[in-house]
């Protein structure tokens, strides 16, 4: 390719970024330090740590998302181990089943924990039915303890982070490393505390890292069980007003500068002290074969996972089948009704159509972004490619409702950015929006695909007198295609399941995507629940489908789409 | 040190056999080598001594103690290996501690001993460097420190050199026979370049398909292969088919018939060819000679095809008349001869001539 076109797209793409990555961020930050005269004051940001609720929204954050990440690990961290050291019944096909919850989305299985936990839930039938506890006084789980649902339905969600990060880092550790603190007199227990778990750390605090930027600012959970007191709800009430009130900005700064310390904080721990596990592989790692019962073992521990994971989403199936579920383990009677009646409501059908419209405009523009990233990175020496790598990676670390709150900050009346609004419908900004969330999945499977096709192939065909141009479409393209199918493929489910960008961006019924469409069903009466389930599941198809068409065409490589 | 027995050692991956019933001694402080092609089982059987493989069959001894089944971390021998997995979170004094530590010896003799293994590889000073701030010469020597440093009951070496080029792979070579002969290490060595373990090893193992090919020191593979395979595998060689005449009327010698004559030879002196046996004869390039040998009768008549100068020595290529190609090998050349159509001859000792089996 020649260096002008290369310059172009960098130049494009730098733009890009400075726009719809950079300046929203700034927006977001200038809304929250600028005072009415446009003058510096930390007042409102100093109002934040003042303020009783706010302090307490932000502690609960906190504390959910230590709690999440804590969680996360010890369900995810003897998973990787028994994973990447143990033959065990079922091992590929429950390494793949494992991995399901990141596909489901949570506040569509908070529907269904809510079903289950309730006061007249399935769990409580159950105990009353084996004789467990009082019919009359049946406990209310969720309202004495909403926080701890939170926080279960969110390590549910999201200890395959982990597991992917663990897992990968344990499997690029040479063998030969452990062996030879083996061959020095060092037994299994102690191998893996002095040699393996420091050499893995980077790997699991990447995860760690992710998991715990993502559970402190998740939004969808706690609203779907009612908690207002996290930051990221009380952010989202107070949107109403948002005009003339700073303080949601001032929150969302406040929540930037957590996230972003957290995520320096571990780089600078764990970053760049010990780049990978030293050098190639020479042996290859043998695993392990358990005795029968120790691998039957490690298979329930993998089973168990799965089905609490799958749980709250197995609840939503039956409440979206249900035509009546109170005070049982499962519903009465069976019933479609709800899925007749979910198509015939007027959020219904507009929201698919919103979310297909949306999603695949996302994903064809991160494919677009994604591609001329990878391929400056990847191919070309220009200056600066890998800044503009790692600033494609930065939406990781972002948390959405920040990115959300900066679009709505950059296109308010009087904005530069006020024409990307199109009135009231919210499609360009929500196209945007998803397609920088999900852009790093589309670059790390394009960068992949580039990495593996040799450059003189395209060099063969420039030889054989195609342009330069001619020879990436012909040649590389077509050899890269099932990466970059697969990463649109998770763009494009990911951006169907959006929750922050939704939720803000689009404030009319007619502009909701299926997301937010599922919350406003949640919230309404009657049978608005098993409506919000029945659309609930169709996302699930749609992602269980997408996700599966992924995996196939990547195969393996999946899993390294979503390490940090 | 110990002396290493190893008994009708199998061992299957997947199927397929890898060693299949190996029987060795290791003597105590021998510089013992496995060598041959990739894939021949060396490096597994080197792992079944470090215990990091369990046979399916067979027995290992160190001295007169079973160590079969003995888990790797019990075993005590100091290893090399070929990726020198030093591990990364640990800088080079770490490292070289490791063993010591896991031995629990107290710190004073932890921090004695670590200085005196970095300075005994010539890395005084460089304990508190990272392992990615070293060279590959350098980590090299670390890793040598570290398996050095536990006064190993044996050193086992998984080709150490080949990741170093080749000037720093001549140091070394002399470098580790040192100082395993110093400290008069029981030392196995594995490798697949049969310059490191001509140069090297007091005894060698030629190894092929998970058995041992021949067994013996450095000059008794290279003068007398037992077959075919170690033959080629030792060095340069030619081969010629033939079929054995009788005992030739000197001593020890067979005539062999071949396509463009009559060729006297000896074998390796552990069989006799019967009569009319197909055999092959293998014949070095530097034992042939244009020059004129009288007490031989082993002459290839023919015109050279081919001449490369090499400085020490001139490698021709010799088209017999009437027989193969030959590849022939002057040391010290006075006079470099052009490829041409005119007849010459070429001569080689009977002791050169080595009759296999075919």
């Amino acid at each position: 390719m020649s260096r002008t076109l290369s310059l172009l797209i960098f130049v494009v793409m730098t733009a890009f970024f400075a726009c719809f990555f950079a300046y929203p961020i700034w927006a977001a930050l200038e809304a929250a330090f600028r005072g009415p005269d446009h003058q510096f004051t930390l007042q409102y940001v100093a109002e934040v740590f003042l303020n009783q609720l706010y302090r307490e929204g932000l502690w609960n954050s906190f504390v959910i998302a230590v709690w999440t990440t804590l969680g996360s690990l010890v369900v995810a961290l003897p998973l990787a181990v028994c994973y990447v050291r143990f033959a065990f019944p079922g091992r590929a096909l429950l390494n793949s089943l494992v991995l399901m919850p990141m596909i489901l989305p949570p506040f569509v299985g908070a529907i269904g924990i809510k079903a289950m936990l309730g006061q007249a839930g399935a769990f409580n039938a159950l105990l009353i039915n084996l004789g467990l506890m009082d019919a009359a006084h049946p406990t209310d789980w969720l309202g004495q303890q909403r926080m701890l649902g939170i926080i279960i339905m969110e390590v549910l969600h999201l200890y395959p982070i982990i597991y992917l990060n663990t897992a990968a880092a344990l499997a690029n550790l040479d063998p030969a490393l452990e062996e030879a603190a083996a061959n020095l007199g060092c037994n299994a227990w102690s191998r893996f505390w002095r040699v393996t778990l420091p050499l893995i750390m980077p790997g699991v605090f990447a995860g760690g890292t992710i998991v715990f930027v993502w559970s402190f600012t998740e939004m969808g959970v706690p609203l779907l069980f009612d908690y207002d007191r996290v930051t990221a709800v009380q952010v989202f009430r107070s949107i109403n007003d948002l005009s003339g009130n700073p303080f949601p900005y001032a929150l969302v700064a406040v929540m930037l500068v957590f996230s972003t310390l957290f995520y320096l904080g571990s780089k600078l721990l764990f970053g760049s002290s010990n780049a990978g596990g030293g050098g190639r592989a020479t042996t290859g790692r043998e695993t392990v074969r358990l005795p029968a019962w120790l691998g039957w073992i490690c298979t329930t521990l993998f089973a168990g996972v799965t089905f609490l994971a799958v749980l709250p989403h197995l609840g939503v199936v039956l409440l979206s089948f249900a035509k009546d579920w109170y005070g049982t383990v499962i519903p009465h009677a069976l019933t479609l009704d709800h899925y007749r009646d979910a198509l015939g409501h007027e959020l219904t059908l507009s929201s698919i159509a919103n979310s297909l419209k949306y999603s695949s405009l996302a994903m064809l523009l991160a494919l677009l972004l994604g591609i001329g990233v990878a391929y400056v990175s990847v191919r070309t020496r220009l200056w600066g490619r890998q800044i503009l790598d790692a600033m494609a990676m930065l939406p990781l670390a972002v948390p959405g409702i920040v990115m959300a709150f900066g679009y709505l900050a950059m296109t308010r009346e009087g904005q530069p950015f006020h024409w990307l609004m199109l009135g009231e419908d919210p499609l360009l900004l929500l196209v945007i929006a998803y397609a920088v969330r999900r852009l790093p999945y589309v670059v790390r499977s394009a960068a992949a695909g580039f990495q593996q096709v040799s450059p003189t192939l395209e060099e063969a065909a420039q030889n054989l007198g195609a342009r330069p141009e001619k020879a990436l479409w012909r040649v590389t393209l077509p050899l890269v295609a099932p990466n970059l199918v697969a990463g649109g493929l998770l763009a494009f489910s990911f951006a169907m399941l959006e929750v922050s960008d939704s939720m803000i961006l689009a404030q009319q019924a007619a502009h909701f995507p299926i997301t937010k469409a599922i919350y406003s069903l949640v919230l309404a009466l009657g049978s608005g629940p098993n409506l919000a389930s029945a659309l609930g599941v169709w996302a699930m198809i749609f992602l269980a489908v997408t996700i599966l068409g992924a995996g196939v065409i990547l195969g393996k490589k999946l899993g390294a789409l979503f390490r940090g | 040190m110990v002396t290493i027995t190893i008994q009708e050692l199998t061992k299957r991956f997947s199927g397929s056999v890898v060693l299949s019933s190996v029987d060795l001694q290791i003597e105590s402080g021998e510089l013992f080598f496995l060598l041959g092609p990739s894939g021949c089982g060396k490096t597994t059987l080197l792992r079944h001594i470090a215990g990091f493989y369990t046979p399916d069959e067979g027995k290992i001894w160190f001295d007169d103690q079973d160590v079969t089944r003995l888990p790797a971390h019990k075993r005590g021998t100091g290893m090399m290996f070929q990726s020198y997995a030093l591990w990364p979170h640990l800088n080079v004094a770490q490292n070289v501690a490791f063993g010591l530590e896991e031995r629990k010896r107290p710190r004073k003799e932890i921090e004695h001993r670590v200085a005196e293994a970095l300075s005994q590889v010539k890395l005084d000073g460089l304990g508190s460097r990272k392992i990615q701030q070293l060279s590959g010469g350098q980590q090299q020597r670390v890793a040598l420190a570290r398996a050095l440093v536990i006064r190993p009951k044996c050193l086992l070496l998984d080709e150490p050199l080949s990741n170093l080029d080749a000037k720093l792979r001549l140091e070394m070579r002399s470098e580790i026979r040192s100082i395993c002969k110093q400290h008069g290490l029981t030392a196995i060595y594995v490798t697949h370049d049969r310059d490191e373990a001509l140069s090297m090893a007091d005894r060698m193992a030629i190894m092929e398909a998970g058995k041992i090919a021949q067994l013996g020191p450095p000059p008794e593979i290279y003068r007398n292969p037992a077959s075919r395979m170690v033959a080629e595998f030792i060095g340069e060689t030619n081969f010629i088919e033939g079929r054995t005449l009788r005992e030739s009327s000197r001593e020890g010698f067979h005539d062999v018939e071949t396509s463009f004559g009559v060729l006297r030879g000896r074998t390796d002196g552990t069989w006799q060819p019967a009569s009319g046996q197909p055999v092959v004869l293998s014949i070095r390039p530097e034992s042939l000679t244009f020059a004129n040998l009288t007490d031989s009768p082993n002459r290839f008549p023919g015109h050279i095809i081919d001449t490369t100068y090499l400085g020490a020595t001139v490698q021709y290529l010799l088209q017999v008349t009437g027989g193969p190609l030959m590849k022939v090998c002057e040391i010290n050349p006075q006079e470099i001869r052009p490829p041409s159509e005119d007849e010459t001859r070429a001569m080689a000792a009977m002791n050169d001539v080595v009759i296999l089996r075919k």
